[in-house]
Formats: structure tokens, C-alpha cells, sequence
């Protein structure tokens, strides 16, 4: 029953209003803010793109945005794959309930629920190339040279990478099995009676059922991959030099340590328009899942 | 696949790595353990992995971090308590009546479903776009500092979970009920405040679990506008990166310290969590 009633207002109007407070209106000041020459919130000089031409002659702007775009690709796709393959592996012979599943996804479900500032000191702690956990373990293996997780670019890279995916594979992985266990016996039943190849079954029947899923999963990854600071901040602190310095963590050393606010917010904007543009692309996706 | 012996390979396989995954999902938290126990020299020292065969474990790093300098993490973690709270409690109200809102009514003017992705690309934008006028504002009202100022903040970044985990849930409450409340005379405020709410509430539980979790997680905005009083536990962590160097024993403790509160919460909605944290995109 959807009657138009003007009680209705009264049940969004303090969400949307809330929203537009704290969310428009901060975002209306950035973009001010990001045409001025500004220390702190003086702004002090109208000097029009200057910030975003700035930007883009900075080679720092393009190491962190490289850097950024290096873990969403990568850690989206591992965080995907690998807890696609999980999900695939485990729900075959046990469709239905399994006695301890309870217990399974409570513990997997912690790694989600983890501050990610304190997974990344414990993951210096475990990265540690003399006393941390890794290298203990190679080195008991036997291994001579042991890899210097925090002196060498794309080794801290990868550390940090292989951090987010520990945190967010569970997720991704609870929810693929939730929807293959979504899906109906019939299809699977029937397609015995045509093939018993299991390649065969994933590929024609459940990885294009899956479509959906694996999208969800996959947008919600990628945009909050684009965000990472917290783990980069407390692991490497940039990394050894810039190598693991991420785009948000470029912005808030550009705007809250040196105070240059009217280029931060410059930068803020162009991370907002390259969001904006994936975003577009798949909110019309996202249309049809919300009706 | 019609597996009849129940010790066929492809069990076999399943259990395999059931097992490897529980492991990789635990070793870190196992990690912090041993470590929170080790006194520090021999974390610093003797790296080992078994306690009681390789060092003698000890509540010296426990004792240190609560009873000599227990000021710095029990405020902090009450700091946390009432920022999460208090967030939580913003959050959820409005999104509860918001969620109602878009799921029962037809808006003309702004569409249910633009208003509805509205709310959820509050998910895309980048914090730190609103960290710096953030800032500004409570430095304007003088609300550095403040827990009220956090409050505010996670409120804000938390609020598109409870709006669309609650739209989901109300969308699949059947109307009838309502319904024949509003026949009988009630309000459109009461059907909703004593029918559907009270169905709904293992959804708001879950939202009110998931907004309290990442409320009590949050970093960056608790790094930038706190500095002494009102420093929630992520901070605090923050604050192992010592002169002499990380302090690993502190690390440990002080994550272990951080986890509790989210990870029982997250134990009683558990079943729910999928469902949540996909915006009620994926039933689980």
C-alpha cells in the first residue's frame, strides 16, 4: 500500500537531512576549497584549477594513484577468486547444513570485524624481517635468504595486499556460499542427467547464476578498496619511501600534516570524480537489484 | 554431486581445507596472543610460535598495559563504548525510520529507488573528501576533541547499513499486517512503531551490530579530530609507534583489548551478516 501521505516525510526527512548536513554541504565546501590557494582553511587565493593542474603534474599524485589502483586491482581480484574457490570447494558435497557452521562463521567472520589500523601494527609484527612470524617459519624451513618484507617495494606491497585479503576473503567468501547455496537443486539435479563433470556443472550453471553475486561482491570490494589507509598507515607508513603510500593517505599528509588544504581538497575531488564514474557505470546495475 | 560415503575424497577434500582456512583465518589472532604473553625481550629476541615449549609466558605485557598505565587504555576503551553507542543509537534511529520510510511510501518528487542509491553511495564517497571541512567544523563550534564530534561523524558514515539492511527487511514484511492495524484506527506511526518494528528486529539488531562495528573501528577521523580526552582505542593502538620504536608487546595486548566488543556482538547476529554487510543485495 503505497498512498501518498505526508507522514511519509516525516519518517526520511531526518535521515536525508542528517545526510545533506554532514555529507553536501562538506562536499560543497571541498570543492570551494579546492579553487583556492589555502593553509588550513584560510583560503587565500582564488587561483582556479590551478590545484587540480597541479595534480596532475605532481609525480607523486600519480605514484599514489598508481599504488591505489594496484591494490584494488589486485587484492579485489585474489579476495574474489580465492573465496570463490573456497565457496565452490566446500558447498559441493555439503549443500545443506553442516553441523558446525555456526561455530565456522563465527570465526570467520572476525577477521572482518578487526580494526584494520591494529591489523596493520600486528602485521608489522608478523612481517617482521627478524623476529616476525613469517620469517621464523622460512627460516626454520631452511630458507637462507629470507624475503625483506619492508625494505623492498613490491614485497611491501604485497604485505600489505596479502593483510587486506586475509581481512576481507571471509567476507567475500560468506557470501558467494551464501548464494550458491541460494540457488536451486533442480538445475543441478538435472544437469546430472546430462554430464556428471563438475568443470562443466561450475561453468555453465553456476558461475553465470553466481553473475550477480560476484558482482555485488565485487563492486562493494573495489569501492572500499579505493579508500585503504588505515592498514598502509600503521604497517609501512607509506612504505619504503612512497611505495606503499595510497591515494587517501596522500590526501590527509597533503591537507592535515603540511596543511596545504586547497590542494588536498583538489585531490579529494579527483578520487571523488574517478568514483563517480565507476560508480555510474554500475549503478545502473545496482538499479535492478534495487528494483 | 551424490557423494554416498561420507569419507569420499571429495570430503576428504572439504574438511582439508575447512581446516586451512580456520587456520589462516586464526593465526593472526593466535599470533597476538602468544605475543601479548611473551615478555619483551624475547619477542624482540627469540621469535617462536609454541608457548610453554619456547618461552615461558608471562602477564607482565597484561599488567603493564592495565594496571601502570591503565588510564590510557580503560579511557580509551571507554571512549569507544560511548562513541560506538552513541553513533550506533543516531544511526539506527534514522535509518530505521528512513528504511520504513522508502520501503513503505511512494515519493513523487524524489523517487524511492534514486533516494535509495542515494543513501547508498554514501558507501562510495571517500572519507577523507569531507575530512577537511569535517575538521573546520568542530574546530568552529569547538568540538575538537569531543566524543560528540565522533559521534556525529560514524553516525554519518555508518547510517546507509541500518537505512538499506531496514528498507530490505520492511520490503519483505507483508502489508497486510499493517494494514488491518491502520483499519483499526491506528496511526501510521503507530503500525509501524508496534508491528513492524518489533518483526523487524533481528534486522535492527544486525544494523545496530554492524553500525557498532565499524564505529569502533574507525581510524582516520578519530585520528583527526581527537588529540587527549576523547581518544577512542584506535588511537590508542596508533599510539604504539613509540620513540624507541613499535612496541610489539602493546600491539598485542592492545588489539586483543579492541577486538572483544566487535567480535561478541558480530557472534549474536552472525547469521544475519551476510544479508547486512551486502546492503541486503545477497540473502544469507
Amino acid at each position: 500500500m503505497k498512498r501518498s501521505e505526508s507522514v511519509k516525510f516525516l519518517f526520511v526527512l531526518p535521515g536525508i537531512t542528517w545526510v545533506l548536513l554532514f555529507t553536501i554541504f562538506p562536499l560543497l565546501y571541498t570543492l570551494r576549497l579546492s579553487f583556492f590557494y589555502a593553509r588550513l582553511g584560510r583560503p587565500q587565493r582564488f587561483i582556479w584549477l590551478a590545484n587540480y593542474a597541479r595534480a596532475f603534474t605532481d609525480y607523486r599524485f600519480w605514484s599514489v594513484l598508481k599504488v591505489t589502483i594496484f591494490f584494488v586491482l589486485f587484492d579485489v581480484a585474489l579476495t574474489v577468486i580465492i573465496g570463490l574457490i573456497l565457496a565452490i570447494l566446500i558447498s559441493r558435497p555439503l549443500r545443506k547444513q553442516i553441523k558446525g557452521q555456526k561455530v565456522f562463521r563465527s570465526i570467520f567472520t572476525m577477521p572482518l570485524f578487526t580494526a584494520p589500523i591494529a591489523l596493520g601494527y600486528l602485521g608489522l609484527t608478523i612481517f617482521h624481517e627478524e623476529v616476525g612470524a613469517i620469517n621464523t617459519v622460512l627460516r626454520a624451513m631452511g630458507f637462507l635468504r629470507l624475503p625483506a618484507w619492508f625494505s623492498d617495494p613490491w614485497l611491501a606491497r604485497f604485505a600489505i595486499a596479502l593483510v587486506d585479503i586475509w581481512q576481507w576473503t571471509p567476507f567475500c567468501f560468506l557470501v558467494i556460499l551464501a548464494g550458491i547455496q541460494s540457488l536451486p537443486d533442480e538445475i543441478y539435479e538435472a544437469a546430472i542427467l546430462d554430464t556428471s563433470s563438475g568443470w562443466d556443472m561450475f561453468r555453465y550453471i553456476t558461475f553465470p547464476l553466481l553473475g550477480p553475486v560476484l558482482f555485488t561482491v565485487t563492486i562493494l570490494r573495489m569501492v572500499e578498496t579505493f579508500k585503504i589507509l588505515d592498514i598502509p598507515f600503521s604497517m609501512t607508513s607509506g612504505g619504503p619511501g612512497m611505495a606503499t603510500q595510497t591515494y587517501s593517505y596522500y590526501i590527509y599528509l597533503t591537507g592535515l600534516r603540511n596543511f596545504n588544504t586547497g590542494y588536498a581538497s583538489a585531490l579529494a575531488y579527483i578520487l571523488l570524480i574517478i568514483m563517480l564514474l565507476i560508480s555510474l557505470y554500475f549503478f545502473k546495475r545496482l538499479r535492478q537489484i534495487y528494483e | 554431486m551424490i557423494t554416498k560415503s561420507k569419507w569420499s575424497v571429495g570430503n576428504i577434500i572439504v574438511w582439508v581445507v575447512i581446516i586451512i582456512a580456520l587456520c589462516w583465518a586464526f593465526f593472526p589472532f593466535y599470533w597476538a596472543i602468544i605475543t601479548s604473553f611473551k615478555p619483551p625481550g624475547v619477542i624482540l629476541t627469540k621469535p617462536s610460535l609454541i608457548p610453554f615449549l619456547q618461552f615461558k609466558p608471562t602477564f607482565y605485557n597484561w599488567k603493564n598495559e592495565y594496571v601502570s598505565r591503565g588510564r590510557e587504555i580503560t579511557s580509551a576503551l571507554l571512549n569507544s563504548v560511548i562513541i560506538a553507542s552513541g553513533a550506533t543509537i543516531v544511526a539506527v534511529i534514522l535509518g530505521i525510520m528512513a528504511g520504513y520510510g522508502l520501503a513503505r511510501f511512494k515519493f513523487r518528487k524524489w523517487k524511492n529507488k534514486d533516494m535509495t542509491l542515494w543513501f547508498l553511495s554514501q558507501r562510495f564517497l571517500p572519507p577523507m573528501a569531507t575530512a577537511i571541512p569535517f575538521f573546520l567544523f568542530m574546530k568552529a563550534f569547538r568540538l575538537l576533541d569531543t566524543r560528540i564530534a565522533l559521534i556525529m561523524t560514524n553516525a554519518t558514515f555508518t547510517m546507509p547499513f541500518a537505512v538499506l539492511i531496514m528498507r530490505d527487511v520492511f520490503k519483505e514484511l507483508p502489508v497486510e499486517l499493517e494494514e488491518s492495524a491502520l483499519v483499526d484506527g491506528a496511526s501510521r506511526f503507530t503500525s509501524f512503531l508496534k508491528i513492524a518494528l518489533p518483526l523487524a528486529a533481528p534486522a535492527v539488531a544486525v544494523s545496530a551490530v554492524l553500525c557498532f562495528s565499524f564505529s569502533w573501528n574507525e581510524f582516520i577521523f578519530a585520528l583527526i579530530l581527537t588529540y587527549q580526552k576523547a581518544q577512542p582505542v584506535t588511537v590508542v593502538i596508533a599510539g604504539v609507534e613509540h620513540t624507541q620504536g613499535i612496541q610489539f608487546w602493546f600491539v598485542a595486548t592492545r588489539l586483543l583489548s579492541a577486538i572483544l566488543p566487535p567480535a561478541i556482538l558480530v557472534l549474536t547476529v552472525q547469521r544475519y551478516i551476510v544479508r547486512g554487510l551486502t546492503f541486503g543485495a545477497v540473502k544469507g
